[in-house]
């Protein structure tokens, strides 16, 4: 519930996004700001947790704010990513136009997907997700035409000669993916739509007494995400110049991606964009050191979250502020947020 | 396709229903009792098949008799994980959300875990069963498969009669039809709860221990036949017993047949395709579902 974000004390949800735009645009300015002014620090790094921030919180945007969990958001990300390798290789095409491209193909995908699935009620919907995230990695493995499970290489090639590796080209692409859906989240949050979303995770007869059409208004959710994380993925497949259905369309890629907004903080703006700094940082840290454990720390944390503190980070920090600060005053609602019941 | 082949495949998928069977109603009593879709199930049918390779492999003990041990040990593991994490979760009378996050981030660490023990090798068990066959008439059958499959019927029999003749069951069967009734007429729901939950993790034991005697396995086991459970329960309409069977046959002829036209590599989009078809087509098998579709859309 995140118009809840907004202060609870009043009971009300806070009606405009200034603060948090605001709060958004100097991220991105600083963001920005780090290559130009000739920092040297870990660009790479901040590149791929930006690029699983952005897939972040186009989850948050259909498991948070209407909560539909999805189990099959890796389907975007490898779809994104092909479609970008094959426009960007075979079509020749401008790469900033082959990731628009990308986010058309996991749009168009999260349609075919949606329209049946989404007939189901939630944990229905979650279920056919694993099937699809499963159906499309082994179809993507035997297409012969894309590689099959050798992969696809990316060869950008521009007048006869390949185009260099430049680092600070990547970083942008990914700081303005993640610039958009973090906007657009923002948008999502504050406006009618995202009420809507959240009256459909709340109780969906009661949104449809109220006029509220939960299937295309989950089914508009849904495209919006993936476009995202498809772009988020055409941006990944230029950056590794290589990519296969092992990698892209790798269960785990759904895990993480659901992972991030839920520690972070479900429903919530800033949740999954906290979630996704702190994995993409310890994703680095674990894989190097405990790349047999991560699996397991993933779901012990999932656990942990579920049982102790199910508005993630954000839910902490709140419940921290009302401890340490003002009192709740009595008949005064809990702070919803977080995972539903 | 001849006659005979005809009836090899259709005898073929009666034996692999078997099994099904059983693996899909472990989903089904926690689903009934809960309405909770037990994501864990695939961990718990992973180990329960190295459950038997490790009593194989280091006792001796045969496949079979080790699944049948594997039957009360994980029942004792299903009570022991609803009481250290199930029964903090929202009661519900219908799935949510946590209690799906919760047995996913479950799974996950029990896939660790085999990974952690096993590695990430392909094991198999082989004993003199495996590769041995009886002439019935015409037919060529695997003795292991006929094995598995008479134990699967054991446990589906003694399922009925749990249900049907003892107290528990009868609380069991209120529960899944009425979880507010039950409540009235004095069910202690979480005592039952607790029990059904682990009659469900001792068949998801069993029946990964069974399918250790037909397949190979690695860590990762359970996934595909996560799916294959969701599809059977859900053609079977979710809360019916007798129709998890049904719903377990049309799977397993759907798939012994379709291997004649489909690469074995797209087994899993069939098993997906027939769950899309299943949701949308067969109002039968799914009443209540479209019940509340009817009223959102």
């Amino acid at each position: 519930m995140t118009a809840t974000s907004a202060p609870v004390e009043r009971g009300l949800p806070r009606a405009t996004a200034t603060r948090d735009l605001v709060a958004a645009a100097v991220l991105v300015a600083i963001l920005i700001a780090l290559p130009l002014s000739g920092w040297q620090g870990n660009l790479r790094l901040i590149f791929t947790t930006l690029l699983w921030t952005t897939c972040s919180i186009a989850w948050n945007l259909v498991g948070g704010f209407a909560g539909q969990v999805s189990f099959g958001f890796a389907v975007f990300y490898g779809l994104g990513a092909y479609t970008a390798a094959v426009l960007i290789t075979a079509g020749h095409v401008n790469p900033y136009v082959a990731f628009l491209g990308a986010a058309v193909v996991a749009a168009v995908a999260s349609l075919l997907i949606g329209l049946p699935t989404f007939r189901l009620r939630g944990p229905y919907f979650a279920i056919a997700t694993i099937g699809v995230n499963e159906a499309v990695r082994v179809v993507m493995n035997n297409l012969e035409a894309l590689g099959a499970a050798s992969g696809y290489r990316v060869d950008e090639i521009v007048g006869g000669k390949r185009v260099p590796f430049v680092m600070e080209h990547h970083y942008l692409t990914a700081v303005a993916i993640f610039a958009v859906a973090l906007v657009l989240s923002i948008l999502v949050a504050r406006s009618r739509f995202g009420l809507a979303l959240n009256a459909i995770r709340d109780d969906e007869d009661a949104a449809a007494d109220v006029g509220v059409n939960a299937f295309l208004h989950k089914l508009a959710a849904h495209a919006l995400a993936a476009a995202l994380v498809g772009a988020a993925g055409g941006a990944y497949a230029r950056y590794a110049a290589f990519i296969d259905p092992s990698g892209v369309f790798n269960f785990n890629n759904s895990v993480s991606i659901l992972l991030m907004p839920v520690i972070g903080g479900l429903a919530t703006i800033w949740g999954p964009v906290i979630g996704g700094g702190v994995y993409g940082i310890i994703q680095e840290e674990l894989v190097a050191r405990f790349a047999d454990l991560h699996l397991g720390l993933y779901g012990a944390l999932l656990i942990l979250v579920i049982l102790f503190e199910p508005g993630g980070v954000v839910g902490l920090a709140r419940r921290l502020r009302t401890a340490l600060g003002r009192r709740r005053a009595p008949g005064m609602p809990l702070p919803a947020g977080g995972v539903k019941a | 396709m001849g006659w005979l082949d005809v009836l090899n495949l259709l005898v073929a998928s009666l034996l692999l229903a078997g099994i099904y069977t059983t693996m899909s109603f472990g989903m089904t009593v926690i689903y009934g009792v809960m309405k909770i879709i037990n994501l864990a199930h695939a961990g718990f049918m992973m180990l329960g098949a190295y459950f038997v390779f490790e009593l194989f492999n280091r006792l001796g003990v045969h496949p079979i008799l080790g699944a049948l041990l594997a039957f009360p040990v994980f029942f004792v593991v299903g009570m022991a994980v609803h009481w250290l994490l199930v029964r903090w979760l929202p009661v519900s009378d219908q799935p949510t959300l946590p209690s799906l996050l919760l047995l996913f981030g479950l799974w996950l660490v029990l896939q660790n875990l085999g990974y952690a023990i096993w590695g990430n090798h392909d094991r198999s068990i082989y004993t003199d069963m495996t590769l041995a066959t009886v002439q019935v008439g015409p037919l060529t059958l695997s003795v292991v498969q006929l094995v598995v499959f008479a134990v699967a019927l054991v446990s589906l029999v003694f399922l009925q009669l749990l249900l049907t003749r003892t107290w528990f069951g009868r609380a069991v069967r209120a529960l899944t039809q009425n979880p507010f009734a039950g409540r009235l007429v004095g069910i202690d729901t979480g005592r039952i709860a607790r029990l059904s939950f682990g009659l469900g993790i001792a068949f998801a034991g069993l029946a990964g221990a069974l399918l250790a005697s037909l397949y190979s396995f690695d860590p990762d086991f359970g996934r595909p036949f996560l799916l294959r459970s969701f599809v059977i329960i859900v053609l079977g309409g979710l809360e019916s017993f007798a129709g998890v069977a049904l719903g377990a046959l049309i799977l397993a002829l759907v798939e012994t047949f379709s291997v004649q036209f489909v690469p074995a590599g797209y087994q899993m989009a069939i098993s997906f395709s027939l769950l899309v078809v299943a949701l949308l087509v067969l109002p039968g098998g799914v009443a209540s579902l479209l019940e509340r579709r009817g009223r959102a859309s």
